[in-house]
């Protein structure tokens, strides 16, 4: 582990200016990524964290403080962070290798160079076999191991990922889990995850950020010391569960904020 | 109808037919049966509607006419030329329409009125621009197929899944990365629907054209038989006219191959 960090978020605020006046989406967000290190952001719906996602990968470009990749303003759109998302993102007209080796035609690799690396990576995601399959003939688990790897395929310093499981089934939801670890365990990719769901935060993460709902702050950090190379076969352990439920303890008032929130808009509504 | 219950029972018998072929031969021949009819019938004036053995015979006698030859090679040269020009402008107009906001906020509405306009009031301004050949027809086919091909692709842009462009953006595409790795492709069945209407559209125009004014093609050979009251002639060459825009069409359904699995069966096996 290098003692600079990979990624350098500091003192980040984003306001957003809306019909009902000024609303904080982030409010002065530090965090410092290490090479190699896993981070997961858990906080309750409209807690801003997929706004601070959106600024990590430059689809958002105003904003107060400083994004830094290795000592370097982040600005705008770049390949060196690489970004899956929540929803369906894979291309139908392309089969699943297509899918993969897009970035590398993006960039101008050669045909061979760029099939090659995509079936290792398919290979990776545990895909290998489904090359020629278009994704409207594959689930939703399989398409969206397929971003993954196509995210990956182009080696970004910076892996971020926004709730890329939320649209799954739970049991797929834990499989996939187990499948990024295992990765992970390969790559020592350095991430950067947004979730709302606790166990995948704490199976997968070193480090699990804590926000509150709105305005989105950092309420804790909580490290995660379990023993490497983790799968779904821990959550029955003790300490999985002690983990899960300290979060939950400051997770819980925030979820129960952004709940009355919700109600008391609808009731006006 | 005896002769079609025949017909039919004796297609059932082969298998290889299938059941869409069988009703397809069914109603032509009921259509047929229809038309003769009505000929033999009386209600109509002596030769309004001909015996389709008459309008067979005009029309082989026409496949063997040099001149018919002439006018058929106007008017498929109008056509494709009319159809090249607006579609392409079309493709680009809708890209352009469809992708920059202002750019939609000033054409679009613009567009859609000149779209519900009938093109053909612009044939004696065509007329006076390009003169009385081919110039006038091939124009009036361009603008034909001009709007309704912008407009379906300018809206077609708009419903691209916005995850598509998102993954553009992450990646940093150029603009010319992401019209031909993105948006083309996603607009691939939006386009062939497009073209296929764009091309009858065209076809529409430059015949409406040489109907109204021409001094070559087949609508002028069509109205030149009309004037002699050879409905024969004029029903052949309507067929002929039919067939090429059929044709036309089905090739341009044939040529743009559709991304994706859409001729393919699910096959995948669990590993």
């Amino acid at each position: 582990m290098s003692p600079s960090p990979a990624l350098r978020i500091s003192r980040v605020s984003k306001h957003f200016e809306t019909g009902k006046g000024r609303v904080t989406a982030v409010d002065d967000v530090s965090l410092d990524i290490m090479q190699g290190e896993f981070i997961s952001i858990i906080g309750p719906s409209g807690c801003g964290k997929s706004t601070l996602m959106n600024m990590v990968g430059g689809l958002l470009t105003e904003y107060d403080g400083d994004i830094l990749l290795d000592g370097k303003k982040v600005s705008g759109c770049q390949p060196e962070i690489g970004m899956v998302f929540q929803e369906e993102s894979t291309f139908p007209w392309r089969t699943a290798l297509e899918n993969v080796a897009f970035p590398l035609e993006a960039a101008g690799l050669t045909r061979d160079k760029r099939i090659a690396r995509a079936r290792d990576l398919l290979d990776l995601v545990g895909l290998s076999g489904f090359e020629n399959h278009y994704p409207a003939e594959l689930s939703g688990g399989m398409r969206q191991r397929i971003a993954i790897a196509r995210t990956l395929a182009f080696e970004p310093r910076i892996l971020l990922m926004d709730e890329p499981f939320a649209a799954l089934d739970e049991q797929t939801r834990l499989l996939l889990g187990d499948k990024v670890v295992q990765i992970q365990n390969k790559l020592r990719q350095t991430t950067l995850l947004i979730t709302h769901n606790i166990s995948e935060a704490v199976q997968l993460s070193d480090r699990v950020l804590i926000m509150t709902f709105r305005p989105g702050r950092i309420k804790r950090v909580i490290e995660i010391d379990l023993p490497r190379p983790r799968s779904s076969e821990m959550m029955g352990s003790e300490a999985f569960g002690r983990y899960v439920a300290e979060i939950w303890q400051d997770l819980r008032e925030e979820a129960s904020k952004g709940l009355h929130d919700a109600e008391a808009a609808a009731r006006q509504g | 109808m005896v002769a079609v219950g025949q017909v039919k029972s004796g297609l059932r018998a082969r298998t290889r037919f299938s059941r869409v072929t069988i009703y397809r031969i069914v109603a032509l021949v009921v259509i047929i049966a229809l038309w003769e009819g009505a000929g033999a019938s009386g209600l109509f004036f002596r030769g309004v509607i001909p015996s389709s053995v008459f309008v067979t015979a005009a029309l082989l006698r026409l496949l063997g006419d040099p001149v018919f030859w002439g006018h058929f090679g106007v008017t498929l040269f109008e056509i494709v030329t009319g159809f090249a020009i607006g579609s392409a402008l079309g493709m680009l107009g809708g890209l352009g329409i469809g992708m920059n906001r202002y750019a939609g906020q000033v054409f679009e509405p613009v567009a859609e009125y000149l779209a519900s306009t009938p093109k053909v009031v612009f044939l004696p301004i065509l007329l006076i621009l390009f003169g009385i050949g081919v110039g006038s027809k091939i124009s009036l086919g361009a603008i034909s197929c001009f709007f309704p091909l912008a407009l379906s692709i300018a809206a077609a842009v708009r419903n691209i899944n916005p995850m598509y462009l998102r993954v553009g953006q992450s990646l940093n595409l150029t603009l010319t990365q992401r019209v031909k790795m993105i948006y083309l492709p996603a607009l691939t069945p939006a386009i062939a629907t497009g073209l296929r209407l764009g091309f009858g559209i065209a076809t529409v125009g430059c015949l409406m054209s040489e109907i109204k004014l021409s001094n070559k093609g087949l609508g002028h050979a069509a109205m030149q038989a009309y004037g002699r009251f050879d409905i024969p002639t004029m029903l052949a060459l309507l067929i002929v006219i039919f067939a090429t825009a059929a044709l036309g069409n089905s090739l341009i359904g044939r040529l743009i191959r559709l991304p994706g699995p859409t001729n393919r069966r699910v096959t995948h096996v669990p590993r």
